[in-house]
């Protein structure tokens, strides 16, 4: 009969022995990677980045750290305090983060400023992702239209805004979109409505030029364009409460067309959550807005090199790849640069062109200003 | 002298009793609410000025948003009580297993979480939804949803509503003794008489009070309104949350909330009113 003593050292081997393949003949550098997205981000960099990084970098170990809730500001302030200490900001490279932020890092050269020599693959970045030569994009996420094939022929499709207005008037009750404080879906739609009343330019909105009149000025046209929509939406002029539910009333053969997110109806049909004859199309005259993920590495990293390595393998095919399967984002390289088979997958949903609209004032005037003007025009009977 | 010290001595030990949850009720509740209300009326450094209230009163947006909620709020009250009231006699007045799983039943909701009811009414009772396809399938067509109406909200928040007011109703209809039922119906009186001149003033007291308390929970209701009701007008749960969270404001938003805290207390005190006289009844 074994004893204690026995027993205990035993299992102490047992668990020396297990452990060793993994602790490696030379001790790798762990970079720090930090992320404060959602779950699905930081799974996919945990599950399917750092395996294929380590494999690709047996030099490198990866330590993902989930730092959500506004954690990340915090890293970031902590690193421009380092930066200023001449010490370790103990953070080598963080997924997602604005580099506008904290204030002043950028003139103290807290960011690397990303080029094609650092960082090889960055070359082959979508131009129309890059806000900032101190963040590099490499995953995004655009609103697009998804229909029902089933009910909306092949070639009566709109391809443009006018197309788009013309065919929910065509087919009453079968368009919805979600109300804009409730998911960018529906906002993004707004915002398109926007940009069509403004000369389809985007770049009249910028992160500080909203004045009150600006916007009054500005905003007042679109509201136009969408009550001159209401009548034709799904019951006369009602708003799904969220981008679920509006791709549910999609799925359910509601409606026929929805404005979503790229990400959510390609995750959704990948799952089987989302039927298979619904099929997305983007708009060509200008397309609707959307957004990059775009990532930080701080210049004083202590594992710089490393640091560079893994943004530039974000940046590998087979990570943007992964970027569109796995996640159902886009990805920040350029589509050529991407296999034919997959580009011509997704053929239909690749924007000419990927216009934003800033957060803060002008969001809120959005906001404000549909409650106001659209969303009491309902003409129920 | 026995008595006097006893009663000294307990009074130190009732105090110590409720003195944990009234200064909770203090800290937690009272002074915010307090403080929320003088930043209502002092904006600005300037001093104290109704122009908070002002720019309320004076958007038709936001009145509009109050009537809906209390139109919608009277609405489901009523509708909780016309109701409960029929199951609540049925209840008290029948035994045997079907009462027992009626009740069950009535109670269930109690147990669901809002969210989750408002999911399943969006499939049951939204377009192309199970009230839909039956209604199909029998031949009725020309079914229009009450998803992203008033009238969704109004379903959603009975639903949610049912099992608190069947509970106070119950209770009040227990108090109504079998004798005095018995009494009258061996004087000729019929059932419609029974409830109108016997069960009814008796009961009045729980009336009031389930009243009041669906009334007060459903004035600030945010999950139903949010998920079934419409874009506009808005509950002024759903207000408020928009009001301080997209829109940034929330002086605003605070002003919205005090108005809905005017409005329950006035309810408040129709409830409190109604406890207290119960309470002298049974001492």
């Amino acid at each position: 009969m074994i004893n204690r003593r026995q027993f205990l050292a035993t299992s102490a081997a047992l668990a020396a022995a297990t452990a060793l393949p993994v602790s490696r003949a030379f001790a790798a550098t762990k970079l720090d990677i930090f992320t404060d997205s959602d779950a699905n981000i930081s799974d996919w960099l945990s599950n399917i980045v750092k395996p294929a990084f380590e494999a690709a970098h047996p030099e490198y170990e990866v330590n993902v750290v989930i730092a959500r809730n506004g954690g990340l500001d915090q890293v970031a302030q902590r690193a421009l305090a380092a930066l200023n200490a001449k010490a370790d900001p103990q953070i080598d490279f963080a997924e997602q983060y604005d580099p506008n932020l904290p204030k002043g890092g950028i003139e103290a050269g807290l960011w690397v400023r990303f080029d094609d020599k650092l960082v090889p693959n960055f070359a082959h970045v979508n131009k129309a992702a890059i806000q900032s030569p101190y963040s590099m994009p490499y995953r995004g996420s655009q609103v697009l239209l998804a229909y029902d094939s089933a009910k909306v022929p092949a070639d009566s499709v709109p391809k443009t805004w006018d197309a788009l207005v013309a065919w929910i008037k065509a087919n009453p009750g079968q368009f919805i979109y979600n109300r804009p404080d409730k998911g960018g879906s529906g906002k993004n739609f707004v915002v398109r409505a926007i940009h069509e009343a403004n000369d389809r330019d985007p770049a009249l909105f910028t992160a500080s030029n909203f004045t009150k009149e600006e916007g009054d000025k500005r905003l007042t046209p679109a509201w136009a364009l969408l009550n001159d929509l209401a009548p034709s939406l799904y019951e006369k002029g009602s708003y799904a409460a969220g981008n679920t539910a509006a791709l549910q009333m999609l799925s359910n053969g509601v409606v026929s067309m929805v404005p979503i997110w790229s990400d959510m109806v390609l995750q959704g049909l990948d799952q089987g959550v989302v039927p298979e004859t619904i099929k997305l199309v983007q708009l060509q005259d200008l397309a609707l807005a959307g957004g990059f993920s775009a990532s930080v590495v701080p210049t004083i990293a202590a594992h710089k090199d490393g640091a560079l390595a893994f943004a530039d393998f974000l940046l590998t095919e087979p990570m943007q790849t992964s970027v569109l399967n796995d996640l159902g984002g886009f990805p920040g390289v350029d589509w050529s640069v991407l296999p034919t088979a997959l580009r011509e997958k997704y053929a239909a949903v690749i924007p000419a062109s990927i216009p934003t609209y800033p957060e803060g004032d002008w969001s809120t005037a959005l906001n404000d200003g549909w409650y106001r003007n659209v969303a009491p025009n309902i003409t129920r009977g | 002298m026995t008595v006097e010290r006893t009663e000294a001595r307990r009074f130190p030990v009732g105090l110590l009793l409720v003195a944990a949850p009234v200064l909770l009720v203090a800290v937690f509740v009272l002074l915010p609410a307090i403080a929320a209300i003088v930043s209502t009326l002092r904006p600005d450094a300037a001093g104290w000025s109704f122009s908070a209230y002002a720019r309320f009163f004076g958007d038709r947006l936001s009145t509009g948003n109050l009537l809906f909620t209390l139109v919608s709020t009277l609405v489901t009250s009523s509708a909780l009580l016309l109701l409960c009231l029929p199951i609540a006699l049925y209840l008290r007045f029948s035994s045997g297993r079907l009462p027992t799983f009626v009740q069950s039943v009535a109670v269930f909701p109690l147990f669901v979480p809002g969210i989750i009811v408002g999911y399943a009414l969006i499939r049951f009772m939204g377009p192309n939804g199970t009230i839909q396809t039956v209604l199909h399938a029998i031949g009725i067509n020309g079914f229009r949803s009450p998803y992203l109406t008033p009238v969704g909200t109004v379903i959603g928040l009975v639903w949610e509503g049912i099992p608190l007011t069947l509970l106070i109703l119950l209770s009040g209809l227990a108090q109504v003794p079998d004798a005095a039922i018995e009494a009258a119906r061996d004087v000729g009186a019929g059932g419609l008489r029974i409830l109108t001149g016997i069960i009814l003033p008796l009961i009045r007291n729980s009336l009031t009070v389930a009243f009041s308390l669906s009334f007060l929970g459903v004035f600030g209701a945010f999950t139903m309104p949010y998920l079934l009701g419409p874009a506009s007008p808005e509950m002024m749960g759903v207000f408020m949350q928009r009001t301080f969270s997209e829109l940034q404001d929330p002086l605003q938003a605070q002003t919205q909330a005090v108005m809905c805290f005017l409005f329950c207390a006035v309810v408040g005190v129709i409830y409190v009113r109604s406890v207290a006289r119960s309470r002298r009844k049974s001492a």
